[in-house]
């Protein structure tokens, strides 16, 4: 280092040693307990009892676990099938489209959306759980004013359609950063370019899909990345609903991974399976960079 | 209709069909939550409340509900001024010396972050247990583990904002270390650690799953977990109480969003994210 450094530092060169040491041991924490949930993946260490104390390596066997016991790979199902109706269908597409249509609108309606999607937003996700619990309960909203009017009996809907419940709460929830990224991806796209494609004679279609999706593909890949981490790892919303019951209809893999490692105790397992849905994400996020990078 | 859609300068009956249906969705749990906070007698029902009282909103202050605001006060205020207070300790020296690869560190820091939080928790509970810090505390100091990564990147790029020469002048004038930050860096970065200090607050006032595997005591229960816990439960469940408490727990998050919005956007910007 032959960088000169200013003086009102050279003289304090300790000060500012000492000043970062909380820091420095805090992310040596983060680091330190990141290698030892890996380390943690190669023993069958337990939450209580005997071997919570005397545990032991056991190799791959939490591995090869995943695969031959029931429960991961019916997890990683679910959990595939939440990210991709709640995150990808639902709140991508949902966000788009509210983005797109709502952006020429000088409405009271436009308002209202975006200031409850927001409210969505911010809430915190137990707020949202309590919400959609109370709504689709059996003598909730949904039951009050569409189902018993209509002639039918009221539908415990947690209990029927469990996993479509979570998802629509997911969407509800979580719309408004993808609307919000998108409304700012749009406002790049410039006018004369669209308007160009128009007087070609594109239709509405073609001008979205052949002009104005190439342009923003950037600012897809960026959400996609996002918010499919965000959803895949996500727990309170769905742990607060429904508990990952019934049954196991809502287990996704971070309420199997929590039930694992605090309930049954496997904290081994427990290690294995979060070690797992890191190299998972890790994937998923490469594939999107390279989306990402990609010249068109 | 497609055509419909995007002919952006008149949208259709269709779209504003399509709208208000969406906007229903949104607005009607909302409206719901409203009624039955401000109804001291409701029954969780969609109804026009029969009485109007603030009497939801006492009882859901006072008694463990009380504690509960008070815990989760404590938890979100102490993550989040720890986590200011250690950043900004390291991110002056980060920011100013140079030392090699820092940026490189920093940003596999914050990547390693992304990853998913239930992965290092299973240690943290176990090194929380050995220490016995399973209560606020640990939940403080689990959190602002946590959140150090991506909060010393911030502030690190907020003092690269401070211009040097305002700090030489300073220096030639006769200023001391601690003088220069207090009186330059610190003001000048002000919006910044705002901005941090506020984020941190809500990320913590939010948290679920840390309180849900190291609060050990109803009495060290923040809202986050006496909401859950209240309406999980079988049985009758006092709507109108639950809903005067959602809306006292959503309040802060909410409030600061609006609070610090304009701040957001040059936060953000200084991060330099593209997207």
């Amino acid at each position: 280092m032959k960088y000169q450094l200013h003086p009102w530092l050279a003289s304090n060169l300790w000060v500012l040693v000492a000043l970062a040491i909380p820091a420095i041991f805090l992310i040596g924490a983060l680091l330190y307990f990141t290698g030892w949930a890996l380390a943690f993946s190669f023993t069958d260490l337990e939450l209580v009892g005997r071997k919570a104390v005397n545990w032991s390596w056991v190799g791959f066997d939490n591995y090869a676990r995943l695969f031959t016991r029931r429960g991961f790979l019916e997890s990683l199902w679910t959990t595939t099938i939440f990210s991709f109706f709640s995150a990808i269908v639902g709140q991508s597409v949902l966000g788009f489209l509210l983005a797109a249509t709502l952006r020429t609108q000088r409405s009271v309606l436009r308002g209202v959306i975006e200031a409850t999607i927001m409210l969505g937003w911010l809430v915190p996700d137990i707020v949202a759980a309590f919400l959609w619990s109370a709504t689709t309960a059996q003598t909730g909203l949904i039951n009050n004013l569409i189902i018993t009017p209509l002639g039918f009996e009221p539908v415990n809907f947690i209990n029927e359609f469990a996993l479509p419940v979570v998802i629509i709460a997911n969407i509800w929830k979580g719309t408004a950063w993808s609307y919000l990224l998108f409304s700012a991806a749009l406002d790049s796209v410039s006018r004369e370019v669209v308007e160009a494609a128009k007087v070609d004679g594109a239709t509405a279609f073609q001008r979205v899909w052949r002009v104005i999706l190439p342009i923003i593909r950037p600012h897809i890949a960026t959400n996609m990345l996002f918010i499919t981490i965000w959803t895949f790892t996500y727990f309170p919303l769905i742990y607060a609903l429904t508990g990952g019951g019934p049954g196991r209809q809502t287990e996704v893999l971070a309420i199997f991974l929590y039930k694992q490692s605090f309930m049954v105790g496997k904290l081994g397992y427990g290690s294995a399976i979060s070690v797992a849905m890191l190299v998972i994400v890790g994937v998923l996020s490469l594939f999107y960079l390279r989306l990402l990078k990609e010249p068109k | 209709m497609a055509r419909e859609v995007m002919d952006q300068d008149r949208p259709s009956r269709l779209t504003a069909l399509a709208l208000a249906f969406l906007a229903l969705i949104w607005v009607s749990p909302f409206f719901w939550l409203m009624t039955n906070a401000i109804d001291p007698a409701a029954t969780g029902q969609l109804e026009v409340p029969q009485s109007i009282g603030i009497d939801n909103f006492v009882q859901a202050l006072s008694g463990s509900a009380g504690r509960q605001f008070v815990n989760s006060m404590l938890i979100a205020a102490g993550t989040a001024t720890l986590t200011v207070v250690v950043a900004i300790s390291a991110a002056y020296p980060l920011s100013r010396m140079r030392i090699p690869g820092r940026n490189a560190f920093l940003w596999a820091l914050v990547l390693l972050r992304m990853l998913p939080a239930t992965g290092v928790i299973v240690p943290m509970y176990f090194a929380a247990q050995a220490a016995g810090l399973l209560n606020m505390m640990g939940i403080v100091l689990a959190l602002t583990i946590l959140n150090l990564p991506f909060t010393l990147l911030l502030l690190k790029n907020f003092f690269d904002t401070v211009p040097i020469e305002l700090e030489e002048a300073a220096y030639v004038e006769g200023a001391s270390l601690w003088t220069i930050l207090i009186k330059i860096v610190l003001p000048l970065s002000k919006a910044g650690i705002a901005v941090v200090w506020f984020f941190s607050f809500t990320g913590a006032w939010n948290e679920f799953l840390l309180p849900l595997i190291f609060s050990r005591t109803e009495a060290g229960f923040p809202m986050s977990i006496g909401l859950y816990s209240a309406f999980g439960r079988q049985g009758s469940i006092d709507y109108g109480f639950l809903a005067a408490f959602s809306i006292i727990y959503a309040a802060p998050a909410v409030g600061v969003y609006f609070l610090l919005r304009r701040n957001m956007n040059t936060g953000f910007a200084g991060v330099g994210v593209k997207g």
